[in-house]
């Protein structure tokens, strides 16, 4: 009854009978509700959390640009992308799109293919768009060890707001894992280099064949930078643990990738065996195939464990790789000179779960079998190399000790991507490469801090992302993903060419169109037209509700398709 | 000025002189003319109203309410399914206390389908609260449609004016059509004081707990039983201005009746010559026409009735599972007081069917004859 404070009005008592009314006519005047006590909800306007945004390592605001593009505004798709992830043309090849894993739309006939659209904007605003300036000027200095997508990202947030940073890379060209560790057929180069551009064109250095540890130390550049964030990755390979494993033959994943994105030809013959299971693992595979061998992926567990993004592992079976499941590496088979004749396995079942939460693999006793190979790769898992990081750094199980925006134990030194959490993925990488570099922007600027951190998601994160059961589905059709269309398998062998082509305009507006926008308004006017009081009014655009008339009925709320407009019980309206 | 009109007419003439401010309507015959007169009148501006034309007879009475609530004096007409369909908003009218005037056309309820006159559809809602008037003439109609919202806006009840299909509705009868300045003395502009203001919002007819929903049906009730008094004052104060009244009943050769016959609507005009005619052979019959049916004229029916040997009420109408309405009504007026007469029950006229001379005389005879009824209901020339 705050309200009748506000207005000084006390209810009369009702005593005699001329105290009462004629008939329910309220004591006191309804000033503050005009509807009277009819409405015990009323609507608002509240924009939820897509789940898509609330998924992206990176908060990529991806039902945001689907909206500008359906209203034509590929321009505005682009920038707003940029706001979380300066790459969509490297995203839009080689995400895992954890976006589409959650997108409502599954629930109805198929995902999105958001990954299709992030690329087709992606490579539209290379080609189109000039490439973004400093913001302004700044003193501060950060040295980035590494040019993988988490020093990428964090270099481009910091050199937009005028932060002068130097990028050290231990290898001749710039990219680490997106230029040594993926291969061309999934992110050619030219695609890396023209995003590259984007850095240069802020005025990134870049100090290449400059490892840290052997050319520079990091204690001197502790000295001469305000800042140092370290993204050196996971490029070490682990060990099979097994005789002859370093038999003539045998290659480490990273090492065999990293000769082929190197324009080198590794010298394989015509059977293969890749062992391990995860990206490395079908990055290999594929790439054998496309140097003429026929390679064969040998996993300790089944399909459902493998670590490996389940698209790729599908490519690699389409293109004919074969997959070995629940076997595991005994010992090469190599003859006296060193040679590789093939391997020998034993047969695996699966146990109780281990840690992962995945279940277990147990030798299979006396099971044990020879398979002839004349090459084996190894590509059992990555770890990071913590050789060259001076003592009084923290260090964890994987790596580095960072918290999530990459702190370390020590003031201005951060930490982000692979070599912190171990081998993870690209998105990861480039959100915690942004995370840190925003952090570092609100050191230097407070207030800024916080409205980017926003920005970033973290709010976002505290709401509950939009369920498929929010949706009021009426006002949607059913039709299927567009997918991504890919060059003939036949095509494959032999050669690097990039097996996605992308989206073709007609694809790229008609899949935009599926996009449910999901919590937020997107404007359609169902509220306006089917609110049985008029009391929707629309100013330039953007929609009010007149609770002088509005009798709270809800029809606004339940016929909004995406779930943009909440009821708000009346009794937990502030008074103003 | 004297014109020869319809009954449905007469209506119309009624609600412009009264200067309604808002009419709201649903045509459906046996209506529709009073509408269709009404809505001329609106439209050249021999009455300043408006006219709203609305989907159905709920949305009608809706109009009407709001209407009044305003501040606006509210008039619309109706019949049969049309009142039916109204039912809720009846209900509403009289919670309100809202002073609405309504002319009811009598028509039989469907299935089967039928357009003719009974009193079924309006006794089906005399629980309300509305003040219910039949209506004998046309002269009566118009007369009675005035009268109604003085009445109406004296004690903030609705107010019914009730009269029978084409008998009266597409009947045409000479009608003096008084003069608008004289309709505009006896009959002051429309204040309601709790009228809707915009400097002063309040919440109407919300949720009303038993602390106080209680106490306004107390209300309701003790308003029916106070307007009594104003309805008779209203009838005298328009005797005043136009040299015509009614009375809440009318009695006709009563004084010295052995057999007093109970009448409503049209059925008192054959009724009244037929009495003429049995008193010139001797027969001690006389006639009481209830106007009034609500608020029931407790005391008039008492004082009336008691004295006769012998009463036959004539229903138009049937509560299925108990006996015509108005001898129901007219039972409990005389229960409990010893030596009340015996009271015989016709049922007649149904569906339009029609209600003949002979009837009412054979009606007269029979009950002259008999002692006591025999039974509970006499069903009058029923073909089976």
């Amino acid at each position: 009854m705050k309200w009748l404070e506000k207005y000084k009005i006390s209810p009369p008592v009702l005593e005699k009978e001329s105290d009462y009314p004629d008939w329910a006519i309220s004591l006191v005047p309804t000033l503050l509700n005009r509807t009277g006590t009819w409405r015990i909800f009323r609507p608002i306007y509240e924009n939820k959390v897509p789940p898509c945004n609330n998924e992206c390592p990176t908060n990529e605001k991806i039902q945001g640009y689907f909206d500008y593009v359906k209203q034509g505004k590929l321009l505005d798709a682009y920038k707003l992308i940029l706001e979380d992830n300066p790459f969509p043309s490297i995203t839009g090849r080689v995400c895992y799109h954890p976006c589409e894993g959650v997108c409502n739309r599954k629930d109805y006939d198929e995902s999105l293919a958001i990954h299709c659209v992030e690329r087709y904007i992606g490579d539209w605003g290379i080609k189109h768009v000039p490439f973004a300036k400093p913001r302004e000027k700044r003193k501060e200095t950060v040295a980035i060890i590494g040019s993988g997508p988490a020093g990428m990202a964090a270099a481009y947030y910091l050199t937009l707001d005028g932060f002068n940073v130097t990028i050290f890379e231990r290898k001749t060209k710039l990219g680490g894992m997106l230029r040594y560790g993926i291969p061309a057929y999934r992110l050619p180069k030219k695609i890396l280099d023209s995003e590259f551009k984007k850095l240069t064109a802020l005025g990134v250095k870049f100090k290449v064949n400059c490892a840290i540890g052997k050319d520079i130390t990091l204690d001197s550049l502790r000295k001469s930078y305000d800042y140092i964030i370290i993204g050196h990755g996971a490029h070490k390979n682990r060990p099979l643990g097994i005789p002859n494993e370093n038999a003539a033959g045998v290659f480490s994943g990273l090492e065999f990738l990293f000769q082929i994105n190197s324009g080198k030809k590794p010298k394989i013959r015509k059977k293969v065996a890749i062992i391990g299971g995860g990206n490395t693992a079908i990055d290999a595979a594929r790439s054998s195939l496309r140097l003429g061998s026929i390679p064969t992926i040998l996993y300790r567990r089944t399909r459902t464990e493998m670590p490996a993004v389940p698209d790729e592992v599908d490519a690699a079976e389409k293109e004919g790789i074969k997959i070995e499941f629940l076997v595991a590496p005994v010992k090469v088979k190599a003859t006296k000179k060193g040679k590789v004749t093939g391997i020998e396995l034993i047969k695996m079942k699966l146990g109780k779960p281990d840690a992962s939460g995945r279940r277990r693999p147990v030798p299979v006793e006396k099971s044990n079998f020879v398979l002839k190979f004349n090459n084996i790769i190894s590509a059992i898992g990555e770890q990071v190399d913590l050789s060259m990081l001076s003592k009084d750094i923290e260090k964890s199980e994987w790596g580095v000790k960072a918290d999530n925006i990459g702190r370390t134990n020590i003031p201005n030194v951060f930490a982000v991507g692979d070599c912190v959490t171990g081998p993870k993925t690209v998105v990861e990488a480039f959100g915690a490469g942004k995370r840190a570099a925003l952090k570092i922007l609100g050191e230097t600027d407070k207030i800024k801090f916080k409205a980017e951190m926003r920005n970033a998601g973290e709010a976002s994160m505290n709401q509950r992302p939009v369920k498929f059961t929010d949706l009021n589905l009426d006002y949607f059709e059913h039709a299927n993903k567009i997918p991504g269309p890919e060059i003939q398998v036949a095509a494959r062998k032999k050669n690097c060419k990039e097996v996605h082509t992308g989206y073709n305009k007609a694809m790229f507006k008609q899949e935009t169109e599926r996009c449910f926008s999901c919590g937020v308004c997107n404007k359609c006017d169902n509220c306006f037209v089917l609110c049985p009081d008029l009391s929707v009014l629309k100013d330039a655009g953007d929609y009010e509700f007149d609770y002088d008339y509005c009798k709270g009925c809800g029809v606004c709320a339940r016929e909004c398709p995406r779930y943009a407009i909440t009821m708000l019980e009346e009794s937990k309206v502030e008074v103003e | 000025m004297n014109k020869v009109i319809t009954g449905n007419h007469a209506v119309s003439y009624g609600a412009q002189l009264a200067r309604s401010q808002v009419i709201a309507a649903y045509p459906i015959t046996p209506q529709t003319q009073v509408v269709e007169l009404l809505s001329e009148f609106c439209a050249s501006g021999k009455l300043n109203a408006k006219f709203i034309k609305v989907e159905s007879e709920h949305s009608a009475m809706a109009a009407c309410l709001a209407a009044s609530a305003a501040g606006a004096r509210a008039f619309t007409a109706t019949s049969a399914h049309g009142l039916a369909l109204m039912h809720e908003m009846l209900h509403w009218a009289a919670g309100a206390r809202l002073p609405v005037v309504l002319a009811n056309i009598n028509r039989a309820m469907g299935p089967g389908w039928s357009v003719w006159t009974d009193q079924n559809d309006s006794l089906s809602q005399r629980d309300l609260g509305w003040i219910q008037l039949y209506c004998e003439s046309n002269q009566e109609v118009l007369d009675t449609t005035i009268q109604a919202f003085k009445i109406a806006e004296k004690v903030l009840l609705p107010v019914m004016i009730i009269l029978d299909a084409f008998v009266l509705s597409h009947t045409s009868e000479p009608v003096d059509i008084p003069e608008q300045e004289l309709v505009d003395k006896f009959l002051p502009p429309y204040d309601l004081k709790t009228k809707l203001d915009l400097a002063n919002p309040k919440s109407y007819g919300a949720l009303t707990n038993p602390d106080h929903y209680y106490e306004m049906r107390y209300k309701i009730a003790k308003a029916q039983s106070e307007s009594l008094k104003v309805i008779k004052e209203v009838d005298l104060d328009f005797y005043e201005h136009f040299g015509r009244k009614y009375g809440i009943v009318e009695t006709y050769r009563c004084d010295d009746a052995k057999v007093i016959l109970v009448t409503s609507g049209t059925i008192t005009g054959t009724a009244r010559t037929i009495i003429n005619e049995m008193r010139e052979r001797g027969r001690k019959v006389g006639l009481l026409k209830q106007k009034l049916f609500r608020p029931t004229p407790f005391e008039e029916l008492r004082s009336i009735l008691y004295k006769a040997q012998k009463i036959a009420v004539i229903d138009r109408n049937i509560s299925f599972g108990h006996s015509g309405i108005f001898a129901q009504e007219i039972k409990s007026a005389l229960y409990g007081l010893a030596g009340a007469p015996p009271i015989f029950d016709y049922i007649i006229g149904i569906g339009g069917r029609d209600v003949t001379p002979d009837d009412i005389r054979e009606i007269i005879d029979n009950t002259f004859k008999t002692e006591a009824p025999q039974e509970p209901i006499i069903w009058r020339g029923v073909r089976l």
